[in-house]
């Protein structure tokens, strides 16, 4: 597996499942957790008045920091509200499931495979709402401020003054930031095993590199790496000052065309909201490729170490001279008396 | 083969195999204890021998301390940067956890090196001496060049997944 | 840390299933067979130049899809929604150097798309986990990055997580599974328990037990093989293990091979299974449930084979089959000819071979576990064989020695949870507040060394 998958192979499952039991007249007794990156846990119970309908709900970490990205315009709900309403067998339940953000109710009889994968997917629309922004507001600085062919670009860039934060884990966030030409969107991360850092800086320098070397991927996005907070970041980021060392920024600067299209918007999106996990991902397949390659190596030592022993043969063949009368079964083992 | 690692190899492997003649020895100290003399605190001066120290450059030594009973061969290996460090950390510490199987090696490397053998002599008597040279010798060989392949791997691998996903983003 | 909010995975790795899951569940989310289908190397070759494996390694096949699609309509993954652009990285991989570099430990697949791509001729499929000990470290550690993210989809730094082993499995194989979830994988904790002993937990359901005990005698029956396993307060004794070469697979064959005697119009092996799971069950008595079938026929049922691509149905007769599968597990020579101990036998030999002062515990305490535990009755005719067994020792003892014996409590215990018995086991223990205590961190692996999982601390539920 090289990529990691946008949608969330369980519920699909579960959810297959259940409307499958449904069919066959045996309606499923659900009650299961779910789990997904980033401190993500899914909820799939039977509402608690109707056994055909399923609530699907949705605990994120990022949730807090999503909602409140927009300033106080809520528009998150809606937002979420609008992805489902081509689907009808989805409806949104007066009031969601304690202890989680977001809930859907499903509706067992009208659910068809394309609205399973949409609910799969839940994670990343909701990931989705703040890219969503400052897709928008992309549109509205490009508009007042065309982007003319000279360049003296930086001069006259002209970049949003909100910037939206996703505090997706406990010390690492993404930070998107739009502006008159591009979108920037900085991942900060941070290493907390030794071998992941070294490991990890030697896979953000080739992210770096490689848009210039592999001419195929040249129109990919643009990404730096850095040590020290990114510009976009500094001017809003004076009073939160964690300085630890460890601490890297990845940024990726999206360009118009990443997200001419609603399709290409959503296909950037659920790749960037993998970036941390693939990475990560990664990191760990390069790791237990390692352990193939030693658990290798130490058998070929061994096999070498084995060449320095005695063999028994040689002892035998002593044996033998100095106590001929040492007999053998007829299979060749050794008598013992 | 580099130039002087073939003369660095050479040096080891005599210094080894002088080194190498060991003899059963009973604990002057404690009665009915056989114990590897370089191993523990000793009183007696006339049972350890003067260690030889064979270095190519800094980063590259081995260190045999040899003594009546047992002899004890520690070796830096090569780490050149951060990444090699961190390889070399994780390969040895791979190898002394399987240590039961390689009967020679040591759990723990002596200070400043990054890994150490102790040969006594049960494993003389039970191993041909030259072989065991040999394989310390394959071993300081192989492990350079293990190390060194998985630099490479980890490179690549980098650049790999690094092209893959921005791959994603061409339209 | 707010990974205290996380559930607990629980993975119960056997050598026939994988049981994976999130602690709290009722059951795993995933059951598929513990098999990787790694590229073979003679094709890895030739993908450099054609790029096949990284075309391979990108997106799940379409294979993988349509044979799952007969059961799961959508749980095959490259639907077109979500795989983007597959066109573009042919192109470009295969000019570049990485394109030509060892990716193909990337190239492979677990559980049933590995069974699907092994038809193929670019995978070979193999079984990490022999007699319930994992054989191949490399397919292991490559099976368990899979299934935590693709099927689970966990940064296994923000989970806990219960694996399970075997009894008697080496302390080295401990070490071998803590260095790779520590090291390669960075689990935040790690718990390993004996699968026993989840067995046992998993009893707690049943309402016929009261008291929490972690005593008790496991009767563990997969597919390949039956284990008897006494646990004293926690911990297996080890020396009293008994093994019986009679489980699930041989109750199929002995099926198949009455419905072949039959000249039935199907006698494949999965009709068989089908059987098995659906008609057999644990008769008191053979000789009188045979007269039972002759004097009434509604006794007698028919199986219809399911068959897609033919139109003709297929009708399969069952018979005394029903009752005389399970039946070799009291009366072994019906179907075995090296193997003659029944059952109940094995079980009152195993507790005879344990320490006087907990055989009243285990014969107390009788749990079942596994998919061949399942027939009808098994527990109940269990129970009342062991008995007999028991009430006649005594009845010597008593008429050699001339005192009253204070008698032996015999309960074999079913629950409803017996099938995943082990990872429900793990899904309870797991769930707790304290799991969390008992586990080995990553932080104290860093310090201590892999040897640190050699020891865990027991479970203390009561």
């Amino acid at each position: 597996m090289l990529h990691l998958k946008p949608h969330n192979l369980l519920i699909q499952k579960t959810f297959s499942e259940a409307l499958e039991a449904a069919a066959a007249g045996a309606p499923l007794t659900l009650d299961r957790i779910i789990s997904d990156f980033d401190y993500t846990t899914f909820h799939i119970s039977n509402s608690p008045e109707d056994k055909a309908l399923l609530w699907l709900s949705i605990r994120t970490k990022a949730w807090q920091s999503i909602a409140t990205c927009d300033g106080n315009k809520n528009g998150l709900l809606p937002f979420l509200e609008s992805k489902f309403t081509s689907y009808p067998s989805v409806s949104i339940p007066s009031s969601f499931e304690s202890g989680y953000d977001y809930t859907l109710q499903i509706d067992l009889k009208s659910l068809d495979a394309a609205t399973v994968l949409q609910l799969s997917l839940v994670k990343t629309l909701i990931f989705n709402y703040p890219f969503h922004l400052s897709f928008s507001e992309f549109i509205e600085l490009s508009k007042q401020q065309p982007v003319t062919d000279d360049f003296s670009m930086s001069s006259s860039q002209s970049t949003s003054k909100s910037l939206y934060t996703i505090r997706y884990r406990d010390d690492e966030n993404i930070f998107i930031k739009p502006s008159n030409d591009r979108i920037t969107v900085i991942f900060e991360t941070i290493f907390q095993d030794e071998t992941d850092k070294v490991f990890g800086k030697v896979f953000l320098q080739e992210f770096v590199d490689a848009r210039k070397r592999n001419r195929s991927i040249q129109s990919a996005p643009q990404v730096l790496f850095s040590h020290e907070p990114p510009l976009e970041l500094q001017q809003h980021q004076q009073g939160s000052t964690n300085t630890d060392k460890s601490r890297r920024f990845i940024t990726f600067v999206l360009f118009p065309r990443h997200f001419q299209t609603v399709e290409l918007q959503f296909s950037t999106v659920c790749q960037l909201t993998l970036f941390r996990n693939y990475f990560h991902y990664h990191i760990k397949c390069s790791k237990a490729y390692m352990h193939s390659r030693m658990r290798y190596r130490v058998d070929s030592f061994i096999k070498v170490l084995n060449r320095a022993k005695l063999d028994e043969d040689d002892e035998e063949t002593i044996d033998e001279k100095n106590q001929p009368h040492q007999r053998r079964t007829f299979t060749g083992r050794k008598m013992v008396y | 083969m580099s130039q002087s690692l073939r003369p660095y190899l050479t040096a080891v492997r005599y210094s080894l195999e002088a080194a190498l003649t060991l003899s059963n020895f009973s604990s002057q100290e404690v009665e009915r204890h056989n114990r590897p003399e370089v191993e523990v605190p000793n009183q007696s001066a006339e049972l350890l021998l003067q260690p030889m120290h064979i270095s190519r450059n800094e980063h590259e030594q081995v260190l045999i301390e040899p003594s009546i009973n047992s002899i004890r061969v520690s070796l830096k290996v090569k780490q050149a940067d951060e990444i090699e460090q961190i390889l070399v950390h994780k390969f040895t510490r791979f190898l002394e956890q399987r240590a039961e199987s390689f009967y020679i090696l040591r759990r723990v490397p002596i200070q400043g090196y990054s890994i150490s053998f102790l040969i006594t002599n049960k494993h003389t008597e039970s191993m041909k001496t030259g072989k065991l040279v040999d394989f310390i010798i394959e071993f300081m060989e192989e492990v350079d060049k293990e190390i060194s392949e998985m630099k490479l791997f980890l490179n690549a691998r980098a650049r790999f997944v690094a092209e893959a996903y921005l791959g994603e983003f061409v339209y | 840390m707010s990974y205290l909010n996380n559930p607990a995975v629980v993975m119960d790795n056997g050598t026939g299933l994988t049981k994976l899951g999130f602690a709290g569940n009722d059951s795993p989310s995933w059951i598929f067979p513990t098999a990787i289908a790694t590229s073979q190397s003679s094709n890895t070759k030739k993908a450099s130049s054609s790029s096949s494996s990284s075309a391979a390694a990108l997106g799940p096949s379409n294979t993988g899809t349509s044979a799952n699609s007969s059961a799961t309509p959508y749980f095959g993954n490259s639907t077109s929604a979500t795989s983007f652009n597959n066109l573009n990285k042919n192109m470009l991989l295969s000019n570049n150097l990485a394109g030509k570099r060892g990716t193909e430990d990337l190239d492979f697949y677990i559980g049933n798309e590995a069974l699907v791509a092994s038809q193929g001729p670019s995978y070979s499929l193999s079984y990490p986990i022999r007699h319930g000990q994992v054989e191949n470290w490399d397919h292991m550690e490559r099976f368990w990055e899979n299934s935590i993210f693709k099927y689970l989809r966990t940064e296994p730094e923000d989970h806990f997580f219960l694996l399970t082993e075997p009894p008697l499995n080496p302390p080295e194989n401990r070490e071998q599974i803590a260095e790779i979830f520590f090291e390669s994988f960075n689990c935040a904790g790690l718990y390993i328990a004996v699968q026993a002993v989840l067995a046992l937990a998993a009893s707690w359901t049943s309402s016929k037990v009261t008291d929490r005990s972690l005593t008790g005698t496991v009767i563990d029956s997969g597919d390949g093989v039956t284990h008897v396993i006494p646990v004293a307060e926690g911990y297996v004794i080890g020396s009293a293990i008994k093994n019986i070469p009679i489980a699930g697979r041989d109750i199929t064959l002995f099926i198949q091979s009455l419905l072949r005697e039959r000249g039935e119009v199907d006698t494949s092996l999965k009709t068989a299974e089908r059987i098995k799971q659906e008609y057999c069950y644990v008769c008191p008595d053979i000789v009188k449930e045979f007269n039972k079938f002759d004097r009434d026929g509604s006794k007698f049922a028919q199986f219809i084979v399911e068959n897609q691509e033919q139109t003709r149905k297929k009708v399969v007769d069952v018979g005394y089959e029903r009752f005389l599968a399970p039946e070799i597990f009291f009366n072994p020579e019906i179907a075995s000819s090296d193997f003659l101990t029944p059952l109940p036998t094995v079980v009152d030999h195993t507790i005879q071979a344990c320490p006087i002062d907990v055989r009243k515990g285990l014969y107390n305490n009788i749990v079942l576990s596994g998919g061949s535990t399942m027939f009808k009755d098994f527990g109940r005719r269990l129970q009342r064989d062991l008995k007999s067994i028991v009430s006649n020792r005594i009845a010597q003892s008593e008429r050699l020695s001339g005192t009253k014996s204070t008698g032996v409590d015999v309960q074999v215990i079913s629950h409803r949870k017996q099938r995943n018995a082990v990872w429900f086991g793990g899904s309870l223990l797991a769930q707790t507040a304290e799991f969390k205590s008992y586990c080995h961190t990553k932080k104290d692996y860093e310090e201590y060394g892999p040897e640190i999982v050699r020891n865990f601390s027991l479970f203390n539920m009561v």
